[in-house]
């Protein structure tokens, strides 16, 4: 399993390092973009005016200003940036590791050595978990080091930042995991591509919508997006809803989509 | 004689309604190459894909070396597998893929893989997607060979080959198969395995329709020769000439298919015209290769 993780990393070792400065550099500008807009009381009045659905999607439930570090981070970056640019990477890389590299017809010449093919999805799964974790790191870590220069930790203990990165993270990973099943599952990447983010999309619209929609209360329940953003991991630390929820639906997905790679016929 | 390295006992695979193999009984012993012929989309991809674990049989069994390819995963590492349509991550080096499937198999066999490139000519530090197609078709014979396995199925190795190369990759397959080594090699072409299989196995819209000895099929074909006589002549003087089958005349050149022993042909002709020199045109098995290929040759599947 090793080999499979090692050369999963090692082939994407120059993608992983180009996403890692880009997200620093994503980092930067959030962090540069703060002080003009810190003293904008105005903006505090227009987003509170706000209607309490789009409020949520932002993140600035509970009355939190837009000035303030939590509700800038959250309404700018943590409520949709960042689980969104996380998902790209991670269903991009759940995508290849079996879907995509089939489709490529190289999965088929490993698959001619002796590894199972539980053995191969067990691989790639690790590593895409290990460069997703690394992306997190790396941008949350840059994130809580940068804050302190703009004062974008007032009232804000640094560990938040990296906690809040790691539930976006977790939110994609959700994604990245029914991307991964779907392609493990029929070998069809397109699908899993497009199944996976179609549900992430309706996810975050169902979100904002849900709160003004009686029926669709329960609904929200199953929404991933709803797991994170009614626990506020940035201003109150999440729940395990926002911790646990997440692994523990990627787990069961992982799981069926490799049982169901394990015995079907490959494409 | 021991076991069956490979063994198909009615192997079928459908497809929906398409029956892509049916029926398969194909064995192969250790020592022996059996050639795998038959037009594109006849079946041998599937058949061998079968034989890899990458499909499952529709109904049938097929067995590798005693066991079923899709359950013995710790199989593998006797197998030596070349797909028809080989595809490496285009930045991966030959000498990666070679070190990375070694470790799988249970160590690399460094000098084994050098002497391997070396006899195939192959530069193993440029990556995949640089290699022109006959290089790429190297890095896929390295990586089949590298473990010296007791297996090795091969699907259109000789493809993109040049002369040399090829000879060189004939050498590689003798080698094995003096060690002990069961071969399938599939190609679509006849001249590709007709010096180097003991056996043929002719496939079908994905039916065997002949399994026989090189010898044996040599008798059954038929011989095309190319008489030059030194006037103009007509059909008329194989009229009646056992075995003739076929005629064809242009000129001062008459093309001839002959059914059995060709004396009474060349009687005639040397009777009744003057033959100045004969080409031998098809005595390989290509004629009869190709009436197996288009359904024309029951005559010849009945005789089996």
């Amino acid at each position: 399993m090793l080999s499979i993780l090692g050369q999963m990393v090692f082939r994407r070792r120059f993608s992983l390092m180009w996403w890692s400065l880009s997200l620093i550099a994503v980092d930067a500008l959030y962090v540069l973009a703060y002080p003009p807009l810190r003293n904008n009381a105005s903006l505090d009045k227009t987003f509170s005016n706000l209607s309490p659905s789009t409020q949520t999607l932002l993140g600035l439930s509970d009355g939190t200003l837009i000035t303030s570090p939590v509700g800038y981070l959250n309404s700018q970056f943590y409520a949709n940036v960042l689980p969104i640019v996380l998902l790209i990477f991670a269903v991009g890389l759940a995508t290849w590791a079996v879907a995509g590299d089939e489709a490529a017809g190289t999965l088929e010449l490993l698959l001619a050595n002796p590894v199972s093919r539980v053995r191969v999805a067990a691989g790639r799964i690790a590593a895409m978990l290990a460069m997703l974790l690394a992306l997190t790191l790396v941008c949350g870590g840059a994130l809580a080091a940068m804050a302190p220069l703009v004062a974008l930790n007032e009232g804000l203990p640094l560990y938040r930042i990296i906690t809040a990165t790691v539930a976006s993270a977790l939110l994609a990973l959700v994604f990245a995991a029914l991307a991964f099943t779907i392609g493990a599952a029929t070998g069809r990447r397109g699908t899993a591509i497009a199944v996976s983010v179609t549900v992430a999309v309706f996810g975050y619209i169902l979100e904002g919508v849900a709160q003004q929609v009686g029926f669709l209360h329960p609904v929200r329940l199953l929404n991933p997006w709803h797991w994170m953003l009614s626990s506020d991991p940035l201003g109150h630390g999440g729940s395990w809803q926002a911790f646990v929820l997440p692994l523990v639906v990627s787990a069961v997905l992982f799981a069926l989509g490799a049982i169901r790679f394990a015995s079907r016929d490959l494409r | 004689m021991s076991e069956a390295a490979i063994t198909t006992s009615k192997l079928t695979k459908r497809f929906g309604t398409l029956t892509a193999v049916s029926e398969l009984d194909l064995d192969v012993m250790p020592g022996e190459v059996v050639g795998f012929l038959g037009p594109n989309g006849a079946g041998k991809t599937t058949t061998i894909r079968m034989l890899l674990g990458f499909l499952n049989p529709s109904s049938g069994s097929c067995r590798v070396l005693g066991s079923s390819p899709s359950r013995d995963v710790a199989l593998r590492r006797r197998i030596g597998y070349l797909p028809g349509d080989l595809k490496v991550d285009p930045t991966m080096t030959g000498h990666e893929l070679f070190d990375w499937f070694g470790t799988l198999r249970g160590g690399v066999d460094r000098r084994r893989v050098d002497e391997l490139v070396e006899r195939l000519g192959l530069d193993p530090g440029r990556p995949f997607g640089a290699l022109s197609k006959g290089n790429r078709q190297k890095v896929g014979l390295v990586q089949a060979f590298q473990h010296d396995p007791d297996v090795l199925v091969l699907d259109e190795p000789t493809s993109g080959l040049d002369p040399l190369v090829q000879r060189e990759f004939m050498r590689l397959v003798r080698e094995a198969v003096a060690r002990g080594t069961a071969v399938l090699f599939s190609s679509h072409i006849l001249p590709a395995v007709e010096r180097i299989a003991s056996r043929i196995a002719i496939i079908r819209t994905g039916k065997l329709v002949a399994v026989s000895t090189v010898g044996e099929l040599l008798d059954k074909a038929r011989r095309r020769l190319e008489l030059h006589f030194a006037e103009p002549v007509s059909t008329a003087i194989f009229d009646g000439v056992p075995g003739v089958v076929e005629v064809e005349v242009e000129g001062q050149i008459a093309q001839i298919v002959i059914d059995g022993p060709v004396g009474p042909a060349l009687g005639a002709a040397t009777e009744k015209a003057t033959l100045l020199r004969i080409n031998n045109v098809g005595d390989d098995l290509e004629d009869l290769f190709v009436s197996l290929y288009d359904g024309s040759g029951h005559e010849v599947e009945e005789e089996q």
